[in-house]
């Protein structure tokens, strides 16, 4: 065993054990923090494999954008401070249940089909390939579901515009007048 | 002439001659850790200081001048305090989170200092995505703050994360943006490539007005991401009493002082590499003899200097101008800098894309 | 016409602030403007403004005589108590018994440099000091008389 793979079983121990304390804790707020801690060791795991590209975007996208915007509903619940309480018990067994299953089916479809080793050269793409590649229109682009992409969050975003617009008086004359 | 990057080379050959890679390695790694470590103490101890003699003089004081000669050794006393003070834990807070948050705010600017090229060749680790890898994880740090001001049960520590929190996650697509216009010009996000390609000129002479402008939306923002006054809301002295770190003392609150003073450090040594050329000297165009004068100086006394004027803007920001009240804060953002650092893009890309910059 | 107001907007708040950093930049680079009194140090030379008011004292002139009649008027108008006239009968060489002061009793703990009784005296008997260094080890120091031993009211003085 060389150093790598003792790194890479150090990072995997780490985004286990954050995971199981996350579904675990009573605390809502600690459980997004070891939520966190799952996530950034995610981003480890691929700083390992030297793919910093994506290891960046995982940080960005989910540490700094998903798990602060959860931390942020957290905030504004009430009570968020106070420990939740158990489990019941047959929601326990159903879940305990559900994980198994999801298990075994990961393991019996790691037994048929193995893992590939891959022999070729180091996977190595640099910043500029993957936006040209996101950005082509040739058979291997990415620009199709990369526009998709953009409409969805456009949408989203003029959906948070209109939740948080103030109505106007006319249009509260209005909502006034349907409800009579 | 002096230079760092021979005694990095002579360090890693002597390794490599006394023990095998992997142990040569750890020994780098040992090395490189105690460095920064005391690059963070020795920064805390000098920024402090400077931070307070330069305050005084704006407001026409003298500021420390007691402990040693012209009050040199009063950081060093106020730190021999802050460790001998005893670290309060408040009876209801979330311990364990409590005792975390300050080390996750430290720890965050340690990983920052990784790209950062200090000198020629002089550099911990020169990551092929350095640009990026820095705007990450400096995203990490209002993480650390949400804990603190969770944790610590207090409504002020709530409010003062919370709108730490806020400011935090508008202020850094402006800060993206305006590190955008260097990367659009440079065609690379490595900090030896940027570095590189200002050889023949800094980015904020080559790059005519959009580069100036990107640059003071860079400050404005980075001033508001270090929760510095004018946008110093989250820990407002006098409507928070310090936000999210009112109930910590003694050491831990040491450590988020230093924090606060290493994330400027971080952020002016990031926009010297972007804007005013990192550790490259002041190459004018095709002088050479004035060229060869200027490399005559060694480069990490430029990447020094160019760090400190940065910081020195922002302690001068901080002194001059009051707070902003929420709203004006949020609006500062949303509907000036954040349009304007679009437009500018542009105006960059374009100028990219025809060659005109120099 | 929205992109003019916007325009506007933005220039003059560069403006508004770049003329604030000038005034602070002056100070920064102008240390001769500095107005801190290094106090201890400087005590030699320290000047005290003729305004300041650390205390109530009562001048005496070469021949160890004040204008304080007792009036008691000083003790009718502070506030809080602090001066407390005790007065006493002298016997004039005429034989005519005369109101005079036996002592002036100031309390410096109780007093708020209000000024009530410098205003209040009609004979300017007493007037405020610039001495501030006021620290004792003992408060009983506090109480002063402020007549000097063997002092006498000023000729013509009623």
């Amino acid at each position: 065993m060389n150093t790598s793979t003792i790194i890479f079983y150090a990072i995997a121990a780490l985004i286990l054990g954050a995971a199981i304390l996350a579904v675990t804790t009573l605390k809502i707020f600690r459980s997004a923090i070891w939520l966190l801690f799952s996530l950034v060791g995610i981003a480890a795991l691929y700083f390992w494999m030297q793919v910093e590209f994506i290891a960046a975007i995982q940080i960005v996208v989910y540490v700094g954008g998903i798990v602060v915007l959860i931390i942020f509903s957290i905030f504004l619940t009430q009570q968020s401070g106070k420990e939740m309480d158990k489990p019941a018990k047959g929601k326990m067994i159903f879940s305990a249940l559900a994980a198994l299953f999801g298990t075994a089916f990961t393991i019996n479809l790691i037994s048929h089909y193995g893992f590939n080793n891959i022999s070729a050269a180091p996977f190595n793409p640099s910043v500029d390939e993957i936006g040209m590649q996101m950005l082509s229109t040739t058979s291997h682009g990415f620009i199709l579901p990369f526009e998709v992409v953009s409409m969805l969050l456009l949408a989203a975003m003029v959906g948070c515009i209109v939740i948080a617009m103030k109505p106007t008086e006319a249009t509260i004359v209005h909502l006034n007048k349907k409800e009579d | 002439m002096f230079s760092l990057e021979g005694i990095t080379t002579n360090v890693q050959d002597w390794l490599l001659m006394k023990f095998n890679p992997t142990m040569a390695l750890a020994i780098e790694c040992v090395i490189v850790i105690l460095l920064s470590i005391s690059l963070f103490a020795l920064l805390g101890l000098v920024l402090v200081l400077m931070e307070r003699k330069v305050a005084a003089h704006i407001q026409i004081r003298l500021g420390p001048n007691r402990v040693g000669p012209g009050g040199m050794f009063q950081t060093v006393a106020d730190t021999l305090k802050l460790i001998m003070k005893e670290g309060l834990v408040p009876d209801k807070a979330d311990k364990f989170l409590f005792n975390l948050a300050p080390f996750v705010v430290m720890m965050v600017g340690m990983l920052l200092l990784a790209p950062i090229a200090f000198a020629k060749n002089f550099q911990i680790w020169d990551i092929s995505i350095g640009v990026l890898y820095i705007s990450s994880v400096s995203s990490l740090s209002v993480i650390g703050i949400l804990m603190a001001g969770w944790a610590s049960n207090n409504k002020y520590s709530l409010i003062g994360a919370m709108r730490s929190g806020a400011q935090i996650v508008s202020y850094e697509l402006s800060a993206g943006f305006a590190v955008l216009t260097i990367v659009v010009l440079t065609g690379s996000l490595q900090i030896s490539e940027i570095v590189n390609a200002q050889q023949n000129g800094w980015w904020i002479f080559k790059g005519h007005i959009p580069a100036v402008i990107a640059f003071v939306l860079y400050i404005i923002a980075v001033t508001a991401e270090t929760n510095r006054a004018p946008f110093d809301l989250a820990e407002a002295e006098s409507e928070l009493t310090a936000g999210f770190h009112t109930e910590y003392s003694g050491m831990r609150f040491a450590l988020f002082f230093l924090a606060e003073y290493i994330n400027i450090f971080i952020v002016c040594a990031i926009g010297a590499t972007l804007f005013f050329g990192g550790w490259m000297p002041l190459h004018i165009g095709n002088w050479e003899a004035f060229n060869h004068l200027m490399d005559y100086i060694p480069s990490s006394v430029w990447f020094m200097g160019k760090t400190f004027f940065l910081i020195f803007l922002i302690m001068w920001f901080r002194w001059t101008f009051p707070r902003l009240r929420v709203d004006q804060l949020l609006n500062l953002e949303w509907k000036y800098l954040l349009p304007i650092s679009l437009f500018n893009l542009l105006l960059v890309a374009v100028i990219a894309i025809l060659g005109w910059h120099f | 016409m929205f992109l003019k107001e916007y325009i506007t907007d933005v220039v003059t708040g560069v403006i508004s602030l770049l003329k604030g950093m000038r005034k602070t930049g002056y100070y920064f680079t102008h240390p001769k403007e500095i107005i801190t009194e290094q106090y201890p140090d400087n005590r030699a030379t320290l000047l005290m403004s003729d305004r300041f008011k650390g205390e109530v004292v009562m001048p005496h002139d070469a021949n160890n005589e004040h204008t304080c009649t007792g009036c008691t008027a000083c003790e009718l108008a502070c506030p809080n108590g602090t001066i407390k006239v005790v007065t006493k009968f002298e016997t004039s060489p005429e034989g005519k018994k005369k109101k005079a002061i036996d002592a002036l009793v100031y309390r410096l703990e109780l007093c708020t440099m209000c000024n009530l009784c410098i205003v209040a005296c009609p004979s300017d008997a007493i007037k405020m000091a610039p001495n501030f260094e006021h620290s004792v080890f003992d408060r009983t120091k506090l109480t002063k008389v402020l007549n000097q031993p063997g002092s006498k009211i000023r000729k013509g003085i009623e």
